[in-house]
């Protein structure tokens, strides 16, 4: 309304336009950005589109700094945790599941592509496309969740809750992946459980042994095959929790306090992402993204790349540990 | 600025409560400034590879070839697993291809080669201010973990 | 050149100066969802100071209470809510949103030349949640008010039965309210400059909110994760602070300081932009040293990030940690140093205006240098071994806290009152406020000092009877700053009722924001100014009209 007005320039006409209640030519209108004066998209305190998009990009970047220091935290915390005691983390990393651990981070790989695609979609205004590669993008997301689900219902089911809930179910030793890796030190851990669970009940039931002789009699001296990688793991040694007979390292239960929160908190960034994406996917399917505007996805595109970035970091250092 | 039509400026006294007349409208400023806001949304006629929209596109061969290099990485960092390089020597191998993935997410996927300096020297300058943060929390509880040690042994010494 | 005040040609305006961003939109609504920076800044200021007068309050309970020895009028758990809650709601709802997000967001895009700020909806969204973090605080306050100390160290906070989790979660929600802010305030600045306003010409306000905005945005976010973390140990317990649980409280405070100490920093830096703004206006002279100052508020910001541990000197902390900490603590004084020998050099030989906003600034040159000083002590580690959890340590944040950011924000109030109330509160009262205000703050804290270092612990109920004496000085200190509040809220008011109509330019400032009318028109300005000056250029070219009680441009024949 206001441009044609000026446009005929009459000097009433504008002074017309300008005095009027309703938002003028530059007028602050406090439902800007759609239709109107300065162009589909341009929100009235934005000259141009240039300058529109770079301030958002520069406001996505600082928001993905703030990210950084966010989860920044957290690896402080894992970092410093895992200098001090790494048996805990040896010992966790036998319960989790490297393989889900891989297919999700290959699944947000690809989100990434799909999300980085959509953007040079939007670029071009290629709606169908662009819309295709929104949905990938959320599919896999939904993936991921699904996969981090039926993870933690494992560990649920297994016993391996942060803080006084963490009672596993199976010792380490009775794990697959630790008996696979190392089966005599398995074995191993087997006789020493048997050995002391025959002391204790020998001293429950009959006279008191004359000492220990009958526990290391029954046992061979045992080698490095067998002792080093429950000493790693904390299942003996100094930092073993119960120091009779192979149990789990003390405060084992911290790296899974960790494991939930870090994963956690990130889980949450994802599902934040996926609501943003179906947002954005209402949006493209509209047609609202082109040369001139494509922001959002970009900003968003964005987001999900630093979502991506912090599982990079994430899988190696609680999936992969050695 | 604008030259305005050249009125009898009235005293000062009016005027000083409002607003600097040389930054109000005049009649000249409209059709400039509808012209220069104005621009369509429909597709340029340079589409594909364009530096002439607001910002560079990533071609769909970068695209997918980044992805494969994701890929091999992600494939090579859990078969590092298997051979032993101490537990020291796994974790920097895992750390050194981890940030080589990711330096190829930020740069090609997040678009950084193409963008502003500026973005690099914020991306760089949040790392850097993590890197402070966790040397200095790890330095320093290293310095006192002796402490926290000897205190563990002599508490389950005196529970023995 | 002279800036875009000081031109001798007066054009007729075309636009009718009734109509102001505060008269613009009627209704309650329009206000909740006005994406105005102007009204967000002005709504942020009624909450800042309803927040200011709860903190004050508690404030007064814990001074009352410390007349005596033993119990005066509560009982020692309750003491220990009364002074949490007054550092919390203090620290998280007023001094750190205080100066950016009150005065910062009315005043920057108008110092600018914007029309607003980058990102209006974050802006309002960045209010909106200073409400629900309040809404949190508060509800810790009903529920069983958190006893932790602002500072929640654990493993207290983890297993006090005090209702730590609403009050750590509504500072988690502030972060982010702080963080939008900051966020917002950098992209404006790089992104919304007008012509001619190069990074040189901005006024010192902004620059000194620009560095603030850094510090936000790098440093917020760790106290939220900090936040979180506790949070969740006490819920779940973890085990990451609790040592019972294998856990490390010394770390909880190197995450807590990584933020907190950057935090104080927020709550300074504002300050030093308002007073950078007043200083030159009042003398009618260019500041000095433009550049130095400019660039040492981003050194501030950046020295800020690597001295957190100065506040862990005796917590467990190793003697190494200890040591860097502290040779770096010496460092800020340094660029704190050259502002405030600049604004000094600024008056020397400049006509000096004693009006409100001058004495609340030279109020600030004197206490804060006291503050800073004494922050240098405490940076000495083998000093600290004695001062740490000592009223001296006490008097030391409340002289740049209460003395430098409070100060500094009162100031800015009163300079920019007449711009965005439209209205002139009576200098005379003004004055008076003034005097109260710097007489009860320094009979309050000064004291302390003597209190700290003669042994008087900090946060503690009882105290031996010879400190008696002091802590009386203190708290009638105390009241007296209370009584200068009063009458400050009391005259403000009522010239908001009943005050004379301001002129665009009461104290004759070259900065953009004295462009406009008083208050402002919704769209601040129609036409991005051209600068072809710097914000404390042409002083020279405005002259004080009695008429409208204001300055104006020099009606020159030929233009210097």
């Amino acid at each position: 309304m206001s441009e044609t007005t000026s446009e005929s320039a009459a000097s009433t006409a504008h002074k017309g336009g300008h005095g009027a209640p309703a938002p003028a030519h530059g007028g602050h209108d406090a439902h800007g950005g759609h239709g109107g004066h300065g162009g589909p998209h341009l929100a009235h305190h934005f000259d141009t589109y240039q300058q529109q998009f770079d301030a958002g990009k520069l406001g996505i970047w600082l928001f993905l700094l703030t990210e950084v220091l966010f989860f920044s935290g957290l690896f402080c915390a894992y970092t410093v945790y895992r200098g001090m005691h790494p048996e805990v983390f040896v010992y966790a990393h036998y319960f989790l599941n490297t393989s889900m651990g891989a297919i999700n981070t290959c699944v947000l790989l690809i989100s990434s592509l799909t999300a980085a695609w959509a953007v040079r979609n939007a670029q071009l205004a290629q709606r169908k496309l662009l819309v295709l590669n929104i949905l990938i993008t959320i599919a896999c997301a939904c993936t991921f969740m699904v996969v981090k689900f039926f993870e933690y219902e494992h560990k649920f089911h297994d016993g391996l809750l942060p803080g006084p809930a963490f009672h596993p179910t199976e010792q380490v030793w009775e794990l697959e992946s630790f008996k696979h890796k190392h089966p005599e030190a398995a074995e191993y851990a087997e006789k020493l459980t048997k050995a002391a669970e025959a002391k204790e009940h020998a001293k429950g039931a009959a006279a008191p042994a004359a000492g220990a002789a009958a526990e290391p009699a029954a046992i061979e001296r045992p080698t490095e095959e067998q002792l080093e990688p429950l000493i790693k793991a904390g299942v003996i040694g100094p930092n073993a929790e119960d120091q009779t007979r192979p149990s789990k390292p003390r405060n084992a239960h911290v790296f899974f306090g960790i494991y939930f929160f870090m994963t956690g908190l990130h889980g949450i960034h994802v599902l934040g992402g996926i609501g943003v994406f179906i947002w954005l996917l209402l949006r493209a399917n509209k047609g609202e993204f082109g040369p001139k505007y494509f922001g959002p996805i970009d900003y968003a595109a964005l987001y999900w790349h630093l979502v991506d970035l912090i599982w990079i970091y994430l899988f190696p250092l609680l999936y992969l540990i050695h | 600025m604008q030259g305005s039509s050249e009125e009898q400026p009235p005293e000062p006294r009016e005027d000083a409560t409002r607003p600097n007349p040389k930054l109000e409208p005049t009649e000249q400023d409209e059709p400039e400034e509808a012209a220069r806001r104005e621009a369509p949304l429909a597709a340029d006629a340079h589409s594909g590879h364009d530096d002439h929209g607001l910002a560079h596109t990533m071609p769909v061969w970068m695209l997918v070839g980044v992805l494969g290099a994701l890929m091999g990485l992600t494939i090579l960092t859990v078969s590092v697993t298997s051979f032993d390089l101490g537990s020291e020597g796994n974790l920097v191998v895992a750390m050194v291809i981890a940030t080589i993935k990711a330096a190829l997410v930020v740069t090609f996927f997040m678009h950084l080669f193409w963008d502003k300096k500026f973005h690099l020297i914020l991306f760089l300058t949040a790392v850097l201010f993590v890197i402070l943060f966790l040397s200095m929390s790890i330095t320093d509880r290293g310095e006192y973990q002796h402490n926290i040690d000897l205190y563990q042994s002599t508490t389950s010494a005196a529970a023995k | 050149m002279a800036s875009p005040s000081a031109t001798a040609d007066v054009v007729a305006p075309r636009s009718s100066s009734s109509d102001n961003y505060l008269t613009h939109d009627k209704g309650v609504l329009s206000w909740i969802f006005t994406l105005d920076h102007k009204r967000i800044g002005v709504m942020y200021l009624c909450s800042v100071l309803f927040a200011f007068a709860l903190g004050g309050f508690f404030a007064l309970l814990v001074r009352t209470e410390l007349l005596t020895p033993g119990k005066t009028i509560i009982d020692h758990d309750t003491y220990n809510q009364m002074f949490t809650l007054h550092g919390a709601i203090m620290v998280f709802l007023v001094i750190i949103p205080g100066i950016p997000a009150a005065l910062g967001n009315i005043i920057m895009p108008l110092q600018l030349g914007a029309k607003d700020v980058a990102f209006p909806r974050m802006n309002l969204a960045s209010y909106h949640l200073w409400i629900v973090g309040a809404v949190f605080m508060l509800t810790s306050l009903a529920i069983n008010a958190v006893d932790t100390g602002w500072t929640f160290y654990t493993p207290y906070s983890t297993t006090t039965s005090t209702a730590v989790v609403p009050a750590a979660f509504g500072a988690f929600i502030l972060g982010f309210s702080s963080i939008f802010t900051g966020l917002n305030f950098i992209v404006t600045m790089h992104k919304m400059r007008p012509p001619g306003m190069t990074w040189f010409r901005l006024p010192l306000f902004c620059w000194a909110l620009y560095s603030t905005a850094l510090i936000q945005v790098l440093a917020t976010p760790v106290i939220g994760i900090t936040l979180l973390m506790m949070i969740i140990e006490r819920t779940v317990h973890i085990g990451i602070f609790d040592p019972t649980l294998g856990g490390d409280p010394v770390l909880f405070q190197h995450f807590f300081w990584f933020y907190s100490h950057p935090a104080v920093y927020i709550m300074i830096v504002p300050a030093f932009g308002v007073i950078g703004e007043i200083i030159p206006v009042f003398s009618r002279k260019r500041i000095f040293g433009y550049k130095f100052i400019a660039i040492s508020s981003l050194a501030i910001a950046f020295l800020g990030f690597l001295v957190w541990g100065h506040h862990m000197f005796v917590s467990g902390q190793s003697v190494l940690a200890g040591t860097i900490f502290s040779a770096i603590t010496f460092l800020i004084a340094i660029p704190t140093a050259i502002k405030v020998f600049n604004w000094i050099t600024t008056m020397y030989k400049g006509v000096i205006h004693l009006d409100t906003p001058m004495l609340y600034a030279l109020a600030f040159l004197w206490v804060f240098t006291i503050g800073g000083l004494t922050g240098v002590f405490l940076a000495v580690m083998s000093v600290d071994v004695h001062l740490h959890d000592t009223y001296f340590v006490v008097a030391h944040f409340h002289y740049v806290m209460m003395g430098g950011a409070i100060t500094a924000f009162m100031g800015g109030l009163h300079y920019w009152w007449p711009k965005f109330t439209g209205k002139v509160y009576d200098e005379k009262f003004g004055r008076f406020g003034a005097l109260l205000v710097f007489i009860g703050l320094n009979v309050t804290f000064f004291p302390q000092f003597i209190l700290g270092s003669r042994g008087m612990p900090r946060r503690y109920y009882n105290y031996l009877p010879e400190f008696q004496p002091l802590h009386v000085l203190s708290t009638l200190g105390a009241y007296t700053l209370g009584l200068g509040f009063l009458l400050t809220a009391f005259y403000l008011w009522k010239s908001i009722k009943n005050g004379k109509k301001a002129s665009a330019n009461p104290w004759g400032g070259a900065t953009l924001e004295w462009q406009c009318s008083s208050p402002p028109p919704y769209y601040n300005f129609h036409k991005a100014p051209v600068v072809t000056a710097g914000p404390y250029d042409g002083y020279e070219n405005l002259m004080y009209d009695e008429a409208i009680q204001g300055y104006v441009p020099r009606k020159s024949a030929s233009s210097t």
